[in-house]
């Protein structure tokens, strides 16, 4: 079954009940003059993202307070419900919003049954075992764009978000010759770095600056090591992202190891806001904005 | 007669080696050091080669050049994680001796009294509820969860003279509970995009000389007020009476030994977390190895602490690569210390203790029957609450009408899952304590549950895309594996009750392990995890809702057979035998019948809920003595929690969930802390 979503996404059509609401759409749109918009729960942040980039709100998401933590932008508009965890929406809160369909992903195929007995399910993997998540959010976007009709903004959005890239890129274009490191602190001593098979990767290829980890990363493309892991590319600059933990900001600066580091000692650190990781186009054009801001300031301040 | 038997107790706890060495040296214990020290010292130098040319040794000794990252990281990062592995594996290796000797329990370590589990939980509620604590001093912090935790386990185990078997098994219930209520901080922030156990998963990783330069004073303190205290302690080991007659102030001595074995153990937790069975280990290989008087154990336990923790994180170094901080070096010293500990029970030789259940005078209700039908009818107006009572996105409503059929189409599995799951852990519970005599024991000791836990474990992360079936039937063949060693273990003795509760607080600490190796990775599958092992009824559909009932029906349904054993086993073995009946093959079934029973319904509540401890000592309370009331009582009451918890747990903080095994475990661990307190 998770097989054959990911095939679906891959091909970038989608399963059969989502299919079927699509089918249903224009009937709708024939019968009514002003067609009622499709009531949307999403429950990945990554959807949700791109579906509010589109222009369209869903009626509730899960998880508000990891959107405030991790993603930031665009902002949640209040009035979208909240239903709980990622892990356990409330089904009884679900059943009573009445949604047209519900997006998921692929972690979520354990609790598919249970959503499916309240809506139709759409299942769309951006991060899956084929780690290439940048394509596959392009994929999503269009699928979501068919799915609330609304093909023009997502191919404005896909467009946007490829031009925004070719921009920084020029704009990094002098600053490309080092590597960088993109990491998030899990504790004073161990980061969580990105590489092969994670969005940053991708972004990365896209605005032309070098990963400094080619190391091994998990199918989510990040790799958990110890910060001296970070020591054998004495050119490389590091980018850490917020949040940080509770206490790992204080007891970085103390830290010899940390102070001893080639990219503390020649200055090369930046401080990124949160950007989510796991996240769709939206989250990938805001990282590379993010960046390219950091590393331009960075370059002015010498 | 209890007097007797504790005495008995003590005398074997000074001498239980059944094996008998030359008195005279160590000589066991210190070879042991020589060949682990040589193997340490082997892989010491290989890591240390592959980190800087042997050339440059010299030059990492003294403040390093900051231009050279190899010399840093040596001087920096490799040395003082040794130094730091040396320092606590010593620090736990004394305490476990100290804490052997005041409880005469051989069997006493930081795990196992849970002290290490007290110090933890504090400082990671100080981590998340107030930081600025633990600027006041990490010290504090967990020497006050470490005294909560010791103080807790006594108070516990006072009513039974603080016997062996009892203090173990209140520090598991306490090292229990502190473990939910860690679980309950993860899942109730639901950060599943942050690392999940940052805190003091054991990992020895260093970044600069401060840790070690802290520890070492207060380690320093507390070894020398130990060192003050040799005669008095090695008195304690001694008959109270004995030591009486010498005329020393013995309670003065047992708490100050306890006490500082406790701040030993406090600091150790406070500067690198819970470091797994190096305590237990070190003072159980000292002892065995020849060192019988307490002088010799209070010197060879800390060197072979030291020694041990030192060659276990070499080689986790040497398996991970330099300063392989993730896998973190106390999990896997957990890992490699549960199977000494199934290795050590056969060749223990516990005293067997008095059954407690007859020597309690609890009251006896003249009319058990009236007693019942107050607990059925709770637990029908309880059930209906449950179906029909609850918030909704406009605040709290009754269902009725057109609302209710939708709605109960998703109350009713988690209900029927959670009346079913509560009502066999609580004849569970109530079979074990029946069987073992012991107030303490239930199918979450046995560690059955962790069985099935462990099965689950293995589904998730071999199996990829695990659908429930799979995870159901893993889950179940972990429940009959554990229930296999514990069998097998048990055997020699007969099924002693004893050895069949000690062989499940490892099987338990094995399971904790794993668990921490896994999630310490930082897979975002660890999540998942740990929202069913915190006994979440969210995933509960109407099939596994209806089969779960109908295991639970057939398996109350061959209870009766069963009710006249548990009228006589309290008796006692020899009151059992006496009376004709094949002692054996009746352990053995009573264990297959719990073991059925936990496998079930582990499977819907998780393994951390204590129903199965706690619904027997309600029915108890209630005055329902004899086996067939009591076994009723329990059942009841343990659906009655359940069928609460999953109530609190969807309406608490509604739209989100508290997992039901959690609220049970939340709401039942002070209850039964209360109910055994009493006398």
């Amino acid at each position: 079954m998770p097989e054959n979503d990911r095939r679906a996404a891959r091909r970038g059509s989608m399963t059969r009940r989502g299919a079927l609401g699509l089918f249903l759409l224009p009937f709708a749109g024939s019968l009514s003059a002003a067609p009622r918009p499709l009531r949307i729960v999403s429950l990945d942040a990554g959807l949700t993202e791109t579906l509010l980039m589109l222009g369209v709100r869903p009626v509730a998401i899960a998880d508000r307070e990891v959107w405030e933590k991790w993603v930031v932008e665009p902002p949640l508009p209040p009035e979208i419900a909240d239903v709980g965890t990622l892990l356990e929406p409330n089904l009884e809160f679900l059943q009573q919003l009445r949604p047209d369909v519900i997006l998921a992903i692929p972690y979520l195929d354990g609790i598919k049954p249970l959503l499916e007995r309240v809506a139709p399910v759409t299942t769309i993997g951006i991060y899956t075992e084929e780690g290439r998540p940048y394509q596959l959010a392009v994929d999503a976007t269009r699928q979501l764009a068919r799915l609330v009709g609304k093909e023009e903004e997502g191919e404005a959005l896909i467009a946007a978000t490829e031009a925004g890239f070719l921009e920084i890129r020029q704009q990094l274009a002098p600053l490309s010759a080092r590597p960088l490191y993109i990491v998030n602190f899990m504790d004073p001593r161990n980061v969580r770095v990105y590489g092969r098979q994670s969005l940053f990767q991708d972004v990365f290829d896209r605005i032309g600056i070098r990963n400094a980890w080619t190391g091994d990363t998990n199918y989510w493309g990040f790799a958990t090591l110890g910060l001296d892991g970070l020591a054998t590319a004495s050119d490389a600059r590091l980018a850490y992202m917020e949040p940080l933990p509770e206490g790992a900001g204080g007891t970085l600066t103390e830290s010899p190891v940390w102070n001893a580091m080639p990219f503390v000692r020649n200055r090369s650190i930046m401080r990124l806001p949160a950007v989510l990781m796991f996240g769709a186009l939206p989250s990938a054009a805001r990282f590379a904005h993010e960046l390219a801001k950091a590393m331009t300031g960075d370059a002015a301040h010498g | 007669m209890a007097d007797d038997t504790v005495a008995q107790g003590g005398r074997r706890a000074g001498g239980i080696w059944s094996r008998r060495l030359s008195a005279g040296q160590p000589l066991g214990a210190i070879l042991l050091c020589v060949v682990l020290s040589a193997a340490a010292t082997t892989a010491t130098l290989s890591n240390l080669a592959a980190q800087l040319p042997a050339a440059l040794w010299l030059d990492a000794l003294g403040t390093p050049d900051v231009a050279d990252m190899r010399l840093v990281l040596v001087h920096y990062a490799f040395l003082p994680r040794l130094a730091i592995s040396l320092l606590c594996g010593a620090a736990l290796g004394l305490a476990g001796t100290v804490l052997q000797q005041v409880l005469r329990n051989p069997l006493a370590s930081p795990e196992t009294v849970g002290v290490s589990a007290g110090a933890h939980l504090a400082l990671a509620l100080a981590t998340l509820a107030a930081p600025s604590l633990l600027a006041f001093g990490r010290e504090w912090v967990a020497l006050v969860g470490a005294f909560v935790a010791i103080v807790a386990v006594v108070a516990l185990s006072w009513h039974k003279r603080l016997s062996p078997l009892s203090v173990v098994l209140a520090g598991l219930v306490v090292s229990l509970y502190a473990g939910a209520i860690g679980a309950a901080l993860i899942v109730l922030r639901h950060e599943w995009l942050a690392s999940l156990f940052i805190w003091g998963a054991g990992s020895l990783g260093q970044q600069d000389w401060t840790t070690t330069l802290w520890l070492l004073p207060r380690l320093a303190a507390a070894v020398v007020a130990i060192g003050l205290m040799v005669r008095p302690l090695t008195l304690l080991g001694l008959e109270d009476e004995g030591a009486r007659s010498l005329g020393l102030p013995l309670g003065v001595y047992r708490v100050a030994g306890l006490g500082a074995a406790v701040a030993l153990i406090a600091f150790v937790v406070a500067a690198v977390g819970v470091i797994g069975f190096v305590g237990l280990a070190a003072a159980t290989l000292a002892r065995i190895g020849g060192a019988r008087r307490l002088g010799q154990r209070l010197l060879m336990a800390p060197l072979v602490g030291a020694v041990l923790l030192w060659a276990a994180d070499q080689a986790v170094q040497l398996a991970t690569g330099p300063q392989g901080d993730l896998l973190p070096t106390g999990a896997i010293t957990a890992l490699l210390g549960a199977p000494l500990l199934l290795w050590l029970l056969p060749r223990l030789a516990l005293a067997s203790e008095a059954p407690a259940l007859t020597a309690e005078h609890l009251p006896r209700s003249r009319r058990p029957g009236l007693v019942l039908a107050a607990l059925g009818l709770s637990l029908i107006v309880l059930v209906g609450l449950a179906l029909l009572l609850g918030p909704g996105p406009h605040g709290w409503s009754f269902a009725f009408g057109d609302q209710l059929q939708p709605l109960l189409s998703w109350r009713w599995p988690r209900v029927t899952a959670a009346l079913s799951a509560g009502a066999m852990l609580a004849l569970a519970g109530l079979m074990m304590q029946r069987l073992t005599g012991n107030p303490m024991a239930s199918p979450e000791v046995l560690g059955i549950s962790a069985g099935a836990a462990l099965g689950m474990v293995l589904a998730l992360f071999l199996v990829s895309d695990p659908g429930r079936p799979v995870q159901t039937a893993a889950a179940t063949a972990g429940a009959f594996a554990a229930l296999l060693v514990t069998l097998t273990l048990g055997r020699r003795a007969a099924y002693a009750p004893e050895r069949l509760l000690l062989a499940g607080v490892a099987l338990t600490a094995l399971f904790d392990a794993l668990i921490l190796v896994l999630t310490a990775t930082g897979d975002p599958r660890a999540m998942l995890l740990l929202n069913w092992l915190t006994g979440s009824t969210y995933g509960v559909d109407v099939g596994s809702a209806l089969l779960t009932s109908a295991i639970a029906l057939c398996l109350f349904l061959l209870a009766p057979a069963f009710i006249r054993w548990l009228d006589m086993l309290p008796l006692g073995a020899p009151a059992v035998q006496g009376l004709g009946i094949d002692l054996r093959k009746t352990r053995l079934a009573v264990l297959l019948m719990v073991a059925a029973l936990t496998a079930a319904s582990t499977l819907i509540v998780g393994p951390l809920t204590f129903i199965g401890l706690m619904a027997p000592h309600l029915a108890r309370r209630l005055g329902l003595a004899r086996a067939l009331p009591q076994a009723l009582g329990a059942v009841l009451a343990g659906a009655l929690i359940m069928v609460a918890a999953d109530w609190i747990g969807r309406t608490a903080i509604f739209p989100r969930q508290i997992p039901a095994g959690l609220v049970a475990t939340l709401i039942g661990g002070p209850v039964l802390m209360w109910l055994l307190r009493r006398r």
